[in-house]
């Protein structure tokens, strides 16, 4: 009998230590059920940690952070890690579900090949506003010249907030005025800055995540933020029962794309789960998952037939071809760019 | 000194002292080392060639940085000020008070530190929506002196409680008003508590950025905020780390004059007495 208890304790253990998939990724990524399903099918268990922004994982890697299986940078951040050679390739044979991936978001610059990189969701840095107030005061909700021009800026005073994030809003204002968010012309930057000067008194404050409880409870009207963000808000308006409703949609001059994909650290002790984590959310229902539960864009076919048809048609989630277009995904500038870029910033947030 | 007692000092300070040289003169150093080096491609630091003060140039070459040290000091100074003025009559009454109930006013003091700094920073973001001065400069100060209010009133009071009594009486028998006794009396005595409150209050606020983020609006950025920027959204590890030093030069210059200042007041104090 004993002995029996014993090699029960010891099975548990080895249970324990074998099967735990490490799994590093955004705060609210991936749902729970989905998990759930996975957990069931390969009967080990997914330990998540979180992160809320892609430099702050970076650091913590930087620092030493060991063990994880997998992460899901953004491109700029992938194309950091592989470069720092911090990534182990991906064995496509253990992918039979990779071709789930739609060719737009196939072989990106970040990865040509897709070597260490399977794409998972996507979201686009645009504008939410409470669509009432907007029509009352017969404001455009199509465009960036919302929270860059002062004609309707007046209109919105104290109702307005912007990412309070260097690059996302310098790229707004880069979009805005007509040029790419690579390039590397300083005179096109330093119109950007002008442009992001003359609008800023109109703003309420910089804020990367208070927008969503602000837009929801009604203290601003405007927001500049990412499209879960927005997905979020509006649901909460909804059950919240308020007298207004969000929306939000992606400015015509253009906007940033991110596309967050999984990626295996070479610290990660379990490459096998890993595949085979990646390859269960490569098949159309579990990847359909993220864009149902918080309404991120969908890089997989094969999920399209199970997302909800009132998620799938919105442009604002899923880009139409000719926005898609218009997209551009951030890559990052080298130390001295980046040092100009900064000093502008610095320039903006104490004029 | 016997060598047992010499022994035994060893003993109490080395442990102390090889704290303060593994986490803080160390890191010091290291901030001091990346001050002078190149940014890396992907942060971090650049692999080392030569010294280069290119990121003080930087710094010193542009006013807009010079406009931040300025600003901070200006709020740094403000909030101390509102502290000071907020605590003292505080700290005086606490220490008035019979003994007894004491002990539970200095628990009342501290009480707030019983829940987390953010939650009474998101309290106050409730509390200042509906009055309009979230995102203002004012909800900037207040909450500074919301959040470094105690660390002036609990130095005030341990000074302020150690005041002999006999002297006020002995002021009062030579004929001074209630002014003059507190101006020529309780005041010089008091500002050894002064200077150590003003110092634990002004330093943190200098470096405090999540106040200013959390009820600041565009325009407040302060030091603290900057050199963050630098590390965990710029990737500018030698900037971020220049700005320190800059700030702590700074900051042990002003302790400096401080710390002259305080021996004066305190040998005027002593002359008194």
């Amino acid at each position: 009998m004993k002995l029996g208890w014993l090699a029960l304790f010891f099975w548990f253990a080895l249970a324990q230590a074998e099967d735990v998939l490490y799994l590093y990724n955004w705060n609210n990524y991936i749902g729970e059920e989905t998990l759930a399903r996975f957990e069931a099918r390969c009967r080990c268990r997914v330990k998540q940690d979180y992160y809320s922004d892609n430099e702050e994982m970076l650091a913590k890697l930087e620092a030493g952070a060991e063990g994880y299986d997998i992460i899901v940078p953004t491109g700029n951040a992938v194309e950091s890690l592989i470069r720092r050679g911090a990534l182990r390739p991906i064995d496509k044979s253990r992918l039979p579900h990779f071709e789930n991936v739609k060719r737009e978001f196939r072989d990106l610059w970040f990865d040509p090949g897709n070597r260490y990189s399977v794409p998972y969701a996507t979201s686009i840095t645009l504008l939410g506003y409470n669509i009432e107030k907007m029509r009352e005061l017969n404001l455009p909700t199509d465009t960036w010249a919302l929270i860059f021009e002062p004609k309707y800026l007046a209109k919105i005073k104290g109702k307005v907030t912007v990412l309070n994030s260097q690059r996302e809003l310098m790229a707004a204002a880069m979009k805005y005025l007509g040029h790419s968010v690579h390039t590397t012309d300083i005179a096109a930057w330093e119109a950007a800055k002008r442009l992001i000067l003359a609008a800023k008194p109109y703003w309420a404050t910089f804020s990367n995540s208070t927008y969503i409880k602000d837009l929801a409870i009604g203290n601003i009207w405007v927001a500049h933020g990412y499209s879960n963000d927005m997905f979020r808000a509006r649901a909460d308006a909804q059950a919240a029962g308020r007298p207004f409703t969000i929306g939000f949609s992606t400015p015509k001059e253009g906007a940033v794309l991110a596309v967050d994909s999984f990626v295996l650290h070479k610290s990660g002790r379990r490459p096998d789960l890993a595949h085979r984590f990646i390859d269960f959310m490569l098949e159309g229902e579990n990847a359909a998952d993220v864009s149902n539960v918080i309404g991120a864009g969908n890089t997989n076919a094969a999920a399209m037939p199970y997302i909800k048809p009132e998620i799938a048609r919105e442009p604002a989630i899923f880009p139409p071809p000719e926005i898609l277009g218009r997209l551009e995904m951030l890559r990052d500038f080298d130390p001295k760019m980046r040092r100009t870029l900064a000093r502008m910033w610095t320039e903006i947030k104490v004029r | 000194m016997t060598k047992a007692e010499r022994a035994m000092r060893w003993f109490v300070t080395l442990p102390p002292a090889a704290f303060l040289l593994v986490f803080f003169l160390a890191p010091a150093l290291i901030v001091v080392v990346a001050s002078f080096r190149e940014p890396g491609e992907f942060g971090g630091l650049a692999p080392f060639t030569q010294p280069t003060v290119e990121a003080y140039a930087f710094l010193l070459g542009d006013l807009v940085y010079a406009e931040i040290f300025a600003r901070s000091f200006f709020v740094a100074t403000l909030t101390t000020l509102i502290c000071l003025a907020l605590a003292y009559p505080l700290a005086w009454l606490i220490a008035q008070s019979p003994k007894k109930r004491r002990d539970l006013l200095v628990l009342l003091v501290i009480l707030p530190f019983a829940s987390n700094f953010l939650v009474r920073i998101y309290a106050w973001i409730i509390l200042l929506g509906p009055l309009n001065l979230l995102y203002t400069p004012i909800a900037v100060v207040l909450g500074m002196v919301y959040v470094h209010l105690p660390f002036m009133i609990l130095p005030l009071y341990a000074n302020l409680e150690k005041h002999d009594a006999a002297l006020l009486e002995a002021a009062q028998d030579l004929g001074a008003s209630a002014w003059t006794r507190f101006w020529r009396v309780t005041f010089p005595l008091s500002l050894p508590g002064i200077f150590s409150g003003s110092a634990l209050v002004f330093i943190p606020v200098l470096g405090m950025f999540a106040v200013p983020e959390l009820l600041g609006g565009t325009g407040d950025i302060l030091i603290g905020n900057l050199i963050k920027e630098q590390f965990l959204d710029n990737r500018d590890w030698p900037l971020g780390s220049a700005l320190s030093i800059l700030l702590t030069v700074l900051v042990l210059a002003l302790a400096g004059v401080a710390a002259w200042a305080a021996r004066r007041g305190i040998k005027g104090a002593e002359a008194l007495t």
